[in-house]
């Protein structure tokens, strides 16, 4: 038998994105054991709280939280509170700080809206490790437009190496898009008068969910100024990741997709295709002879 | 550990909510999380029939070389027996289905109703060329259903490119009533799942009702099923093409309003500007390229 962990993990590859919470917590329910592994490696769509003595909304994820509480980026806070909540150094924290005003600027910038938070850790060898979190909904402002979410989790390592410092980076984008339409289309087929046609018109009504998650990661040496070096370092790396990754969803949502719906049915008539292809063949035969 | 009941209930939860083709990955998963194959032998077994019904499962049927679909309109009621039996309309066969090892067993011929028989044949035959005409792998199954003059038909086509990670299934069902409201109502579902370094799963459900119209309803058989798949070619092609216009309003309302491409200057940013700015006062002066980051 495999590791129970790899096979959590494999699970949640294959269940639908839309159900990622629901199924996390089934799997802690019957395995309690693995709860820490599992909330550790499988991104769920990021909650969005308020900070209390700010006003200000801010991002939870695994990252920020301490038993059952969240920190905020804003106050360092955590709520519910906490007496002995872990926080970052304060040198660290001042680098929090700063962090989350220039990801703040990124988000303005790219999302003109959402939410943005940045956490960051020290690590036992020395290094630092950090969360930069970007979310942003969009509701629809009618039943049949579409309606979006965008979760962007860029999680980081660095090590400084004399003026260098190397930078492990794993992101993830979670989208989801959903479209629904209801539509009466007049009666097409003759035979059909005096008769309203919501009664006797074909109707149809459908629901398009396109939803998931993409992770990739990098690695890459920046040099090392000051302090700040490490935010636009961070900056730079998370800002060609997301536009990489931008494309990528582009491409697999509506491109990938949409092939492999053409591979199920094609709209072409194929049979006509198949006879075309043969009287070509035919000809050809015919002309060489 | 929880108790075998819930675990039973948690692991079938998963066993439904499979991806198309990805049943035995799932189940796999699932028995290494569980790890105690003897409650899920015969705990799974309501699952895994609920979801080869529900999703249109392939049954090799024993003494032909087609295919037909297991699932809830297949299942032959009151057949008086223990062991439940699906009904292949087409070689007019019954058998067995093993739900874990999707395997069919103990053929028996059926007598179809000598009534409904001529017309769900010619069905059948307009369901073939329609398949040859628009799915590569595509089956059809087509039934005649009580009160007499109802039909249903329907439709299977199933891709699985384990390789390139990602699988797809199209279904489509058909409820045809020449009797009473001389409709027919219709359900096609489409799943899409990719998964190379993630998990993207395109899930569409659509609903339809159509009119039999009068001609057709009076036509000879052979001439009224050629028009109910002109129909059902119809909405099919439809459908197809309002999920082209749902992607484009999805990518030019949703996706681009969510995260534009680049900023509204075009240019990537300036962190040093981005960092400078918001640590030295020194750099206010420069707000101005910021206005928007306020």
């Amino acid at each position: 038998m495999g590791d129970p962990v790899d096979s959590m993990l494999d699970l949640m590859r294959r269940l639908p994105p839309t159900r990622v919470e629901e199924n996390v917590n089934s799997l802690i329910q019957i395995c309690p054991d693995y709860a820490d592994d599992l909330l550790g490696s499988v991104d769920q769509p990021l909650k969005v709280l308020t900070d209390h003595a700010t006003g200000r909304e801010y991002l939870a994820c695994d990252y920020n939280r301490d038993g059952d509480s969240y920190r905020s980026p804003w106050s360092n806070e955590y709520d519910p509170p906490l007496e002995d909540g872990t926080t970052p150094s304060p040198k660290l924290r001042k680098l929090e700080i700063s962090a989350n005003e220039a990801f703040d600027t990124y988000r303005e910038l790219y999302y003109e809206g959402g939410v943005s938070s940045v956490y960051l850790w020290e690590l036992e060898d020395g290094g630092f490790a950090g969360v930069v979190l970007l979310k942003k909904v969009m509701d629809p402002s009618s039943p049949d437009e579409p309606s979006g979410s965008w979760d962007s989790v860029h999680v980081f390592e660095t090590v400084e190496r004399g003026r260098q410092a190397h930078y492990k980076l794993t992101s993830t984008v979670m989208l989801q898009l959903v479209t629904r339409r209801a539509e009466d289309t007049q009666a097409n087929t003759v035979g059909i008068q005096d008769q309203k046609a919501s009664d006797h018109g074909s109707k149809s009504s459908g629901e398009v969910i396109l939803g998931g998650s993409m992770t990739r990661q990098t690695e890459q040496d920046w040099p090392l100024h000051d302090s700040s070096s490490h935010i636009t370092n961070t900056g730079r790396m998370i800002e060609e990741m997301e536009i990489k990754m931008r494309n990528l969803l582009q491409e697999v949502y509506f491109g990938k997709t949409r092939d492999v719906v053409y591979d199920l049915r094609s709209i072409d008539d194929l049979d006509k295709t198949r006879k075309q292809r043969e009287l070509q063949k035919e000809l050809v035969g015919f002309i060489k002879r | 550990m929880a108790n075998s009941d819930e675990r039973i209930q948690v692991a079938s939860a998963f066993i439904l909510q499979s991806p198309p083709g990805e049943i035995n990955d799932v189940l796999n998963d699932v028995r290494v999380i569980v790890n105690d194959d003897d409650i899920l032998e015969d705990g799974l077994l309501p699952a895994l029939r609920e979801y080869n019904l529900a999703q249109f499962i392939l049954a090799d049927v024993p003494d032909a070389d087609h295919q037909t679909i297991v699932s809830d309109v297949a299942r032959i009621q009151d057949s008086g027996e223990e062991e439940e039996r699906f009904l292949d309309p087409r070689s007019k066969t019954s058998f067995r289905f093993d739900h874990l090892r999707l395997a069919t067993s103990d053929p028996r011929s059926e007598e179809p109703d000598p009534a409904a028989e001529p017309f769900r044949a010619a069905l059948e035959s307009a369901a073939l060329s329609y398949l040859a005409a628009h799915y590569i792998d595509g089956v059809a199954a087509i039934f005649s259903s009580q009160p007499p003059s109802h039909f249903t038909v329907q439709i299977v086509s199933n891709k699985y490119n384990p390789t390139n990670f990602w699988s797809g299934r199209w279904r489509s069902q058909y409820y045809i009533d020449f009797a009473e409201s001389k409709m027919i109502q219709g359900k096609i579902l489409v799943n899409v799942h990719y998964y190379e370094q993630g998990n993207v799963q395109l899930e569409t459900s659509h609903d339809l009702s159509i009119p039999i119209p009068p001609a057709i309803a009076n036509a000879s058989p052979n001439a009224a099923v050629n028009k109910i798949f002109a129909l059902i070619e119809t909405e099919e092609t439809r459908l197809q093409t309002s999920l082209n216009e749902s992607y484009h309003e999805m990518s030019e309302k949703a996706f681009k309003g969510l995260r534009r491409a680049l900023p509204l200057t075009r240019q990537k940013i300036d962190w040093d500007k981005v960092t400078g700015y918001k640590l030295g006062a020194e750099l206010t002066a420069s707000k101005g390229a910021f206005v928007l980051a306020s």
